[in-house]
């Protein structure tokens, strides 16, 4: 490839900022803080809101933009929410950080936690990669559980009296006011769709793209697949951790259950019913799953998540590139909706 | 001293005959897996759905367990021919080899299968724990064993274990349709040449396996005081390490794979509590089969006794 055709003329940087992607991002950085001033939704719900599309977004770096389907996702919303609470809770300087700054240190610490997710998911990612299609998926599962099984058993003897069933309560001092939580998710939210945004408009995304068509043909033409497999992965971990903590903090402790399957149910619906492969699939997907999951709560409640599995079903079988695929179809103004969406 | 020496027995034996439970549980995964490609990640719902036919069966109608596991084969090969019509004949119903991006769907569409299982059994019978009552391991009779205590209800699952792989292993490998079953696991293109309607062998395929899944679902009340939804979640992922440890396909090796695990459990059990009784041993314990599964992933991915 030559070097002229990286140059930005223009003309190309206005095509650049027309594409929807970027600014279905930039809106909903900018809506969801003024959804919160106005009054329109509490803080709770915004906060889970963001962490839906920002799980989805995260998921979507491995599985949507590399292809290998992942279980066991929520092995790092369990580590990193473990790292964050044992570090505030046995270095103090750490729980001063995460007061200060309206919710920056809180991001920073949430930062190193999701460092800590990265760096394990490079030594899990190492040889677990290697693996392809239901064996990766079998292994992530068994690395969740596994991980599941060792912190249950481990926790519990740190602190007897305190960390009954390794279950974690923060105590009144560790806990930081909900307006940080919410800055500091919105700030990792952020970095999360547009670390999205970036990777797939760069070489590294068209290589990750490339091993998810077909990975003997992309390692054949020079893709360097194995690093790029294990940076994709210790990025997605990275995000979720960033996400996870922060998460977990906001319920004011962690308990076994954020390694909980349910974690990766809702990421991995997310993803399936937004479409696979592209972030504005990704974040149709984390806004519409919210709707769906609020809406079916309460409609139907006790059978909802019953009728979600029906739809995440019907969505495999008869639209398998998801609402994203769907809309794909559609012209509006003469222009195809295709070009519009990457 | 012998009170560690008899309590490594027993836990030994206990893990090995908890071993042949997940072991011949897991024989309708493996045989899904291997002859269709399709990872059945509801495997744990689907076992569950077994035993609470027969707690069902026994509670309401008085039936007794050992008429109630036939039923509920029944019901196991009809819910296993409803949900490869409804779910997978459009995605793998047809001969040509399966490529990756259809292996994945199958996946999630099994995935959403889980989710619509694990989400009837809370709504319809409720997390609160469920057992046999009087045929519960809890009142059942021990046997003494050269020091080992033995329960007559385990000793009963480990012969039913042994002889029901016994079975299916004479089926795949000596009956006409069993090894029409094993040619549309090796190629089904090559199958479909020599007559076989690999569509047809697909459909009974997931119904015998689903069947036998939803059959030894039962063994798990003989294994646990009483089941929940949850249940599931612990079973799943352990049939996953089980059938990876014995190798795709492979009865003999599944039912094999599973004692295996069960003796790492029992022997780590023991360990773990001796070294540090704080620590609980039995999660600690649990964990080693996922262990062993992403070790055997990695360096024998074929498993044990698979034809690599």
């Amino acid at each position: 490839m030559e070097r002229g055709e990286y140059m930005i003329n223009a003309k190309e940087l206005y095509r650049y900022i027309k594409r929807p992607t970027l600014i279905f991002i930039i809106v909903t950085i900018i809506m969801i803080p003024l959804l919160k001033i106005f009054n329109i939704f509490t803080t709770d719900t915004l906060i889970i809101l963001m962490s839906f599309i920002g799980y989805a977004a995260s998921l979507n770096i491995i599985m949507g933009f590399v292809g290998y389907v992942d279980f066991g996702h929520s092995v790092f919303i369990g580590i990193s929410g473990y790292a964050y609470t044992l570090l505030i809770w046995y270095y103090g300087p750490l729980n001063i950080l995460q007061h200060s700054a309206w919710g920056v240190g809180a991001f920073m610490l949430a930062t190193l936690t999701g460092l800590i997710s990265a760096f394990i998911a490079v030594l899990v990612g190492i040889p677990v990669l290697k693996l392809r299609g239901a064996y990766f998926a079998i292994a992530t599962l068994g690395l969740d559980f596994a991980a599941l099984y060792v912190v249950k058993s481990i926790i519990p003897a740190l602190e007897p009296t305190k960390f009954m069933a390794a279950e974690i309560i923060l105590e009144r001092n560790m806990i930081i006011p909900k307006n940080y939580i919410f800055n500091a998710v919105l700030i990792a939210v952020a970095f999360t769709l547009l670390a999205n945004y970036i990777i797939s408009n760069s070489r590294f995304g068209v290589g990750l793209i490339a091993i998810r068509e077909d990975e003997d043909a992309a390692e054949d033409i020079g893709v360097p697949t194995t690093k790029y497999k294990i940076i994709a992965y210790a990025l997605s971990a990275f995000f979720t951790g960033l996400l996870g903590s922060l998460i977990s903090l906001n319920s004011g402790g962690v308990n076994e259950y954020a390694f909980s399957l349910s974690h990766s149910i809702d990421m991995i619906v997310m993803l399936v019913i937004g479409g696979l492969g592209s972030i504005f699939g990704a974040m149709l997907g984390g806004y519409i799953y919210y709707w769906l999951y609020d809406m079916l709560l309460v409609r139907f409640p006790g059978i909802n998540l019953i009728i979600l599995g029906i739809i995440v079903a019907a969505v495999i079988l008869f639209a398998p590139e998801g609402i994203i695929g769907i809309i794909k179809k559609y012209k509006i103004a003469g222009i195809r909706l295709r070009d519009l969406i990457e | 001293m012998p009170s560690i020496f008899s309590s490594i027995l027993i836990n030994i034996s206990n893990g090995v005959i908890w071993g042949l439970i997940i072991g011949v549980s897991s024989l309708g995964l493996t045989e899904l897996w291997g002859v269709m490609r399709v990872v059945n990640i509801a495997q744990g719902e689907t076992l569950l759905l077994g035993a609470y036919i027969v707690i069902w069966l026994y509670t309401v109608c008085g039936l007794s367990p050992l008429l109630g596991i036939w039923i509920s084969l029944v019901a196991g090969i009809v819910v296993g021919t409803v949900i490869y019509f409804l779910l997978l004949h459009k995605l793998i119903g047809k001969i040509e080899v399966m490529t990756l991006k259809v292996e994945m769907s199958t996946l999630l569409v099994m995935f959403a299968l889980s989710i619509i299982l694990s989400n009837s059994y809370y709504y319809w019978i409720g997390s609160e724990p469920r057992g046999l009552g009087t045929w519960s391991i809890a009142s059942s009779s021990y046997i003494i064993i050269g020091g080992i205590t033995l329960r007559t209800n385990e000793i009963f699952a480990a012969f039913f274990s042994v002889l029901l792989t016994i079975s299916i292993y004479l089926f795949l490998n000596k009956t006409i349709t069993g090894k029409a079953i094993r040619a549309v696991m090796q190629d089904s293109q090559a199958a479909a040449l020599v007559g076989i309607n690999p569509v047809k062998i697909k459909l009974l395929t997931s119904a015998i396996a689903i069947g036998i899944t939803v059959f030894t679902g039962f063994l798990i009340l003989l294994h646990e005081a009483s089941i929940t939804p949850e249940t599931a979640i612990k079973y799943a992922p352990i049939a996953f390490a089980v059938v990876v440890l014995g190798g795709l396909g492979s009865e003999i090796g599944t039912l094999l794979g599973g004692v295996i695990i069960g003796f790492v459990y029992g022997l780590t059990k023991v360990i773990i509590s001796y070294i540090n009784p704080a620590i609980l041993s039995d999660p600690f314990a649990l964990s080693t089969a996922f262990i062993i599964l992403v070790l055997v992933l990695l360096f024998r991915p074929e498993g044990l006794f698979g034809k690599g």
